[in-house]
């Protein structure tokens, strides 16, 4: 934990990320992304606007892809939330990971996570998506940088 | 020498980090003992600080310090130059822009930053602002600064020149053409906004900073000079950086803050802006109004061009002058160009500061010079294609700017690009609305900037381990320039790439560099890495040679081996060396030898020009104005390709932004306040809107280039504006003269050509009394804003909430009728979170009640009758697959609704009682519904394209919830409960206005019903990007027989402050007999009545095709037994 645990309004909660059951002290007033990136040191989650438009922050809670900006912390009480930091087994990546990395879906890399949680999510609900599932799946998804066909390619090539 | 890493996809080196979430961005940077820092900005133009009183500020919990103009040095940003040095760190006595920096707190948590901010009081007298190009001309025009010395009134430069025989080459004219192009301003949108940590150690007097620059160096100058430390106390450190693209190439404002804080407070300080803040001062692209003539001979050669230019500075200098010769510069060297005549001036307004964005200006300008390119290529029947490559540049040209062309393949650019998209065959030969388009650009590869530009350091260090470490000062934003470093290091030497790693940025470790700006790292970077790499090679032969006792020139070096004259058995790997001789570092230099380019921009730019062509195919919706790209074509002549996927990227990613500015990306301003800041409606290109784009390169050896390389990232957005637009006119035979080239736009063209609606606005009575307020409101807005001002309450802001989760209806109730709770129910919170950080909601209590029983859920009877629980997301709702059975239009108009992320949050309830979106409301403008009935509504006057068209009264916001109209068709009706019992409320009835329902305190939507329906549903939206609030949409539900309906039920959405019906179409299509004449007719009807505002009559021709179209869907859906009765 990287701050002490804030003791005004906070309730305890349980949940699990990546698979690790956690149980710990959360402000009313925070968010899922705060929670994840200040309380659990899990900063792969990043913060593009904070207003559920840029999907930078995106988690995936209960199977489904979530902004966690707007989402308040105390509202996934007992679910299972993944983050970018779990798609990796040990050193082995994950099949987007690596596809993102060979078609060179990232340049500078910080929408990345939410775009491989987005996809996480698609492919685990529609393990052969067409291009049109794909632009669908990733709409609240921004990047500035690549213009997204090497993202689309990316996705499309971990789904083969 | 054999290359190896050059010419491959070298994956980026950062790329591990960069998928596992591991890397390190500045907004993940935190220190022991850290404290959080809040700016206060001013909420003014333009106005006098009277005093400024922190006292209350400083007594709040947790504040470490706050902090104003008075605790810098007196030295101002050091910027363009002294001549241009404008701008203090934060304000002093005076704003110029809304947004300027006035002070800073620092503190334990971010909350309490932000608390203690709101608490400072500062006095401003508000004075008179010029916030357009025109206001600040203005013979009356307020001084925004002290004049300048020869310069007239809120001029900050003039450029005056002529080059070339103007006069001599104008007899041969035959030709000219001439026009006015204007365009805004738009913002880079880094996804990782502006952000710094500092650390300040008093013993030493060192400062250290991590912050997303793209030149550290830069930021220890400006450092120095506002802070007042020397320069070798001041260190920069390496972080990853969340995208650039120019807008991170000056050291932002808030390094110097946070920096203040760090120093004053004795702890590190982190301070990461919010989107919102970025929107309102970070900097942007300039805006430009450009007077454009050009004339050409009998053959179409041009004898010369005539500008006039305009470019708005904002409220201080940063990079404007670049802008001023970036317009000078495509002038004179874009094609052949035998003369100019060029005047330009740089003016101050009171807007938030231009910094730099891709292209530096270019975009703009090519934009303008090749539309008339275009115009004349008509005039004289030729092909665009044929006529470009004729007065292509080509190689041994010098410009009449100076330029000197060496390499150049633009004419095998021009004709490739037109080939891959396919030219010949679609040329004039597109069905009607399509179109395709050409344009070419040429950009300076490694320019002759200012001394300080002109060199560039790289350290290179053998390690022990036989790794190499590369360390420069530039900063790779995520162009991947660290990993063309590392190529370029690793085949000099012979070695595998993987051996190298890369530290940039740390100007501790590493030797000073400009930076990453103004495409010139691969050039003067890269020249400076592969002389490091030739020092490595001679600092280890010299070593060698006196160890082995021979001369270091007899040593032969070959694939990461040295050789001994004699015995080969003492060869040595240099991977080997640094074990033998300890770590070995050298610093490779490289300086361009030219010389800057006189007063006038005359003379050699640059070492080498980069050009490329683009060619594109549009497709326009005549009925809703919009343009799609359909393909894309680049090809670039960039010298040798050193790492073909980094640049197919970078290619990607220029055209897709500039999409972006050729049709959509637009700031809109009040009184110099920016208001759409949201990537909702500043909309910058989405997945969605990716084209197919065909991306080539044609390599010509640039000999100084590092391996024959050529600038390649930056200008791939130059020529995209240009060529869009020229397709555009392609397919609609309208040349656009202000960017973007929005829907509104092209449908004002389309439609001047056809007879207009008939709005019958006597069809609503209050419209007579509506037109007469709003011919008002031009002589009574300032008195109005001045009473706002006095009498509108200021909506309370919330720092911090309480959230609980209801476990009965009971309390439940009880908590939310409690007037002393301040409670609001919330749903997913996608409406509401953002709403409490705008000030829109400010609610102590936050109220779920998503666990009590039936609330998730979703029920669906034997005929049919749809019951939905109140807080079902859309997600959800749209995958029950009793929807799709029963309700198969419903599956698809929930498509619709938002981004795939927010619909997994979103719940229905949620959806139907969401604020209004009108942009002068969500940024907390003191406005009617904002600050209460004492204030105006800024609609009426300002930016109103999103507003209502039908039914506004004193508030134009339309109603934003796409279950209103979808539900209001469908006839739905909301269960609620509430303290004086439980009713039922048909979701026509629920709204009194955008946003704003009948619904009263401590009521609580239960379940949506939705009533059996027998026929079909459709809902047809038009948003500007799909997930968009709908700019017109329109729901309908009908029965009966395809000839003679028996039931139509139409709900119009984003174009009234209701989900209004439209039941004189409804009446039109009842009854037998129903043909293609009464379906248009019932369009048509649906927007009498209408009273549009000034910017927004494009939504009655557009809801009128909305209304057709959902018809004719919802026709088409009938079930084909039932229409064959
Ligand atoms: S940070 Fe959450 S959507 Fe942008
Ligand atoms: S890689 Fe930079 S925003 Fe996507």
């Amino acid at each position: 934990m990287k701050q002490p645990a804030p003791d005004n309004a906070a309730t305890v909660m349980a949940f699990t990320v990546n698979g690790r059951d956690v149980s710990l002290s959360v402000r009313a007033d925070i968010t899922l992304a705060e929670l994840l990136r200040d309380q659990l040191a899990l900063t792969g989650t990043k913060i593009g606007c904070g207003s559920g438009e840029c999907g930078a922050c995106t988690v995936i809670v209960d199977g489904a892809a979530v902004p966690a900006c707007i989402t308040p912390a105390l509202l996934v009480q007992g679910a299972d939330i993944q983050t970018v930091e779990g798609l990796a087994i040990e050193d082995a990546l994950h099949p987007l990971q690596r596809a993102f990395i060979d078609n060179g879906a990232f340049q500078c890399g910080f929408c990345t996570a939410g775009m491989l949680m987005s996809a996480t999510a698609l492919l685990k609900q529609n393990p052969h998506p067409s291009e049109a599932d794909i632009r669908m799946a990733l709409q609240g998804n921004i990047c500035r940088c690549t213009g997204y066909v090497q993202i689309l390619k990316a996705v499309q090539e971990a789904a083969r | 020498m054999s290359l190896k890493a050059i010419g491959r996809s070298i994956p980026q080196l950062e790329s591990g980090s960069k998928v596992t979430g591991q890397g390190q961005y500045t907004h993940d940077v935190s220190l022991p003992g850290m404290l959080y820092a809040c700016v206060l900005r001013s909420p003014h133009a333009a106005a006098r600080i009277e005093g400024i009183d922190a006292e209350a500020a400083r007594a709040m919990p947790g504040v470490a310090c706050v902090i104003t103009a008075a605790d810098f040095s007196d030295n101002r940003y050091v910027n363009f130059g002294p001549a241009y040095a404008d701008r203090y760190p934060m304000a002093r006595d005076v704003v110029r822009f809304h947004g300027e920096e006035v002070a800073a707190v620092a503190a334990e948590t971010p909350q309490q930053a932000w608390a203690a901010a709101q608490a400072i009081a500062v006095r401003y007298t508000a004075m008179p602002t010029a916030t357009s190009l025109e206001a600040a001309l203005a013979p009356d025009a307020p001084e925004i600064h002290p004049p300048k010395p020869n310069l007239p009134r809120n001029v900050a430069q003039l450029a005056d020149a002529r080059f070339g025989d103007v006069d001599k080459a104008m007899q041969s004219a035959v030709l000219s053409v001439e026009g006015s192009f204007r365009h805004g301003i738009v913002w880079p949108v880094c996804m990782e906004t502006n952000a710094t940590v500092a650390r300040f150690d008093a013993a030493s007097g060192e400062l250290e900073v991590w912050c997303g620059t793209q030149a550290p160096f830069f930021v220890r100058k400006e450092l120095a000079q506002v802070i007042g430390l020397p320069l070798g106390k001041i260190k920069v450190r390496s972080v990853l950086i969340g995208g650039g693209f120019g807008g991170k190439s000056q050291a932002p404002e808030q390094i110097a803050i946070a920096a203040m804080l760090a120093v004053r407070c004795g702890r590190p300080v982190k301070l990461v802006l919010s989107r919102d803040e970025e929107y309102l001062a970070g900097k942007t692209d300039h805006a430009k109004v450009m007077h454009l003539k050009t004339a050409v001979d009998a053959d179409g050669n041009i004898v010369a061009r005539f500008l006039e230019g305009l470019v708005d500075n904002g409220a201080y200098t940063h990079m404007g002058p670049v802008y001023v010769s970036a317009m000078r510069q495509r002038l004179l060297n874009l094609y052949r160009v035998q003369s100019a005549e060029y005047k330009a001036k740089l003016v101050y307004t009171n807007k938030v500061p231009g910094g730099s964005y891709r292209g530096m200006g270019a975009p703009g300008i090519i934009w303008a010079l090749e539309t008339q390119i275009d115009e004349i290529a008509d005039k004289l029947g030729l092909d665009p294609v044929e006529y470009r490559k004729r007065i292509a540049n080509r190689p041994g040209d010098v410009t009449q700017l100076g330029w000197k062309i060496t390499s150049c393949a633009l004419a095998d650019c021009i004709q490739r690009a037109a080939d891959l998209i396919g030219w010949e065959q679609k040329r004039g030969k597109l069905p009607k609305y399509r179109g395709i388009g050409i344009a070419s650009m040429i950009h300076p590869s490694g320019s002759v900037l200012y001394p300080e530009g002109n060199f560039s350091n790289v350290a290179l260090t053998a390690q022990p381990d036989g790794r190499f470490l590369i360390g420069t000062q530039t900063a790779d934003a995520g162009t991947g320039q660290n990993t063309i470093l590392a190529q370029l290091v690793a085949d000099k030497l012979e070695l595998p790439v993987e051996l190298f790693d890369v530290l940039h940025m740390d100007t501790e470790q590493n030797p000073d560099d400009l930076g990453s700006a103004a495409s010139r790292v691969t050039f003067v970077t890269g020249n400076a890495a592969l002389n490091a790499g030739g020092d490595l090679l001679t600092e280890f032969k010299r070593r060698l040679a006196e160890d082995w006792s021979v001369s270091p020139d007899a040593i032969a070096y070959a694939g990461g081996i040295f050789a001994h004259p004699a015995d080969a058995s003492q060869n040595v790997g240099i991977d080997q060396l640094a074990q033998r001789y300890g770590s070995i570092r050298v610093e490779g230099h490289y300086a361009i030898d030219q010389a800057r380019p006189d007063a006038n921009g005359f003379g050699n730019y640059a070492v080498s020009y980069a050009f490329a062509a683009q060619a594109v195919e549009v497709e326009v919706d005549p009925e809703t104005g919009h343009v799609r790209v359909l393909n894309v074509a680049s090809v670039q002549d960039v010298g040798r390709v050193l790492n073909p996927t980094a640049l197919e990227g970078q290619t990607y990613g220029g055209i897709m932004q500039g999409i972006g500015m050729a049709l959509s990306e637009e700031v809109l301003f009040q009184d110099g306040k920016p208001v759409n800041r949201s990537l909702i409606n500043y909309r910058v290109p989405r997945i969605a809107d990716t084209p197919h784009i065909a991306v080539e390169f044609i390599e010509t050896s640039e000999e100084l280039g590092p391996f024959g390389a050529k600038a390649a990232g930056e200008p791939t957005i130059n020529a995209t504006i240009a060529a869009v637009a020229n397709a555009v006119a392609n397919a609609v035979g309208h040349r656009f003269h202000t960017l973007p080239i929005t829907p509104e736009a092209v449908l004002a063209v389309l439609r001047a050509r056809e007879p207009k609606p008939a709005l019958k606005p006597y069809k609503r009575p209050y419209n007579a009394e509506v037109a007469a307020v709003r011919a008002a409101y031009p002589a009574m807005f300032p008195a109005m804003q001045k009473l706002g001002a006095a009498l509108g309450h200021k909506r309370p802001r919330i720092g911090s909430f309480d959230l609980r989760q209801a476990d009965n209806l009971q309390t439940a109730l009880d908590t939310l009728g409690e007037t002393a709770n301040a409670a609001k129910l919330i749903g997913g919170g996608t409406d509401l979170l953002p709403g409490i950080r705008q000030g829109v909601y400010a609610p102590a209590l936050l109220l779920s009640c998503a666990g009590l029983p039936g609330m998730r859920d979703i029920a669906i009877d034997g005929r049919g009758t749809i019951s939905i629980g109140a807080a079902v997301t859309l997600s959800q709702l749209q995958n029950h697959a009793g929807i799709r059975q029963w309700l198969p239009g419903l599956y698809d108009a929930i498509g619709q609704i938002a981004t795939l992320q927010v619909r997994n949050r979103a719940t229905v309830a949620g959806d139907l009682c969401q604020e209004k979106r009108c942009w002068f409301f969500r940024s907390a403008t003191p406005c009617y519904r904002f600050s209460g009935p004492s204030c105006p509504c800024y609609a009426v006057l300002g930016e109103s394209r999103h507003h209502s068209i039908i039914g506004a009264g004193r508030c134009a916001a339309p109603c934003v919830s796409d279950l209103a109209p979808i539900l209001t068709a469908l006839g739905a009706c909301l269960h609620v409960v509430g303290p004086q019992g439980n009713r039922v409320v048909m979701v026509e009835d629920l709204y009194v206005w955008a946003g704003e329902t009948v619904l009263r305190r401590g009521e609580i939507i239960t379940r949506i019903e939705i009533p059996a329906a027998a026929g079909a549903f459709h809902y047809e939206k038009y948003a500007r990007w799909r997930g968009d609030f709908a700019e017109s949409a329109a729901a309908v539900s009908l029965s009966g027989d395809r000839n003679c309906l028996r039931h139509v039920r139409i709900s119009l959405g984003g174009v009234a402050p209701k989900p209004v019906r439209a039941m004189e179409s409804e009446n039109l299509l009842l009854g037998a007999g129903l043909s293609q004449a009464r379906i248009r007719a019932a369009a048509e009807a649906a927007v009498h009545g209408a009273l549009p505002l000034k910017d927004n009559h494009y939504k009655t021709t557009l809801t009128i095709a909305v209304v057709g179209r959902a018809i004719a869907a919802a026709l088409d859906a009938l079930p084909v037994e039932m229409a064959a009765e």
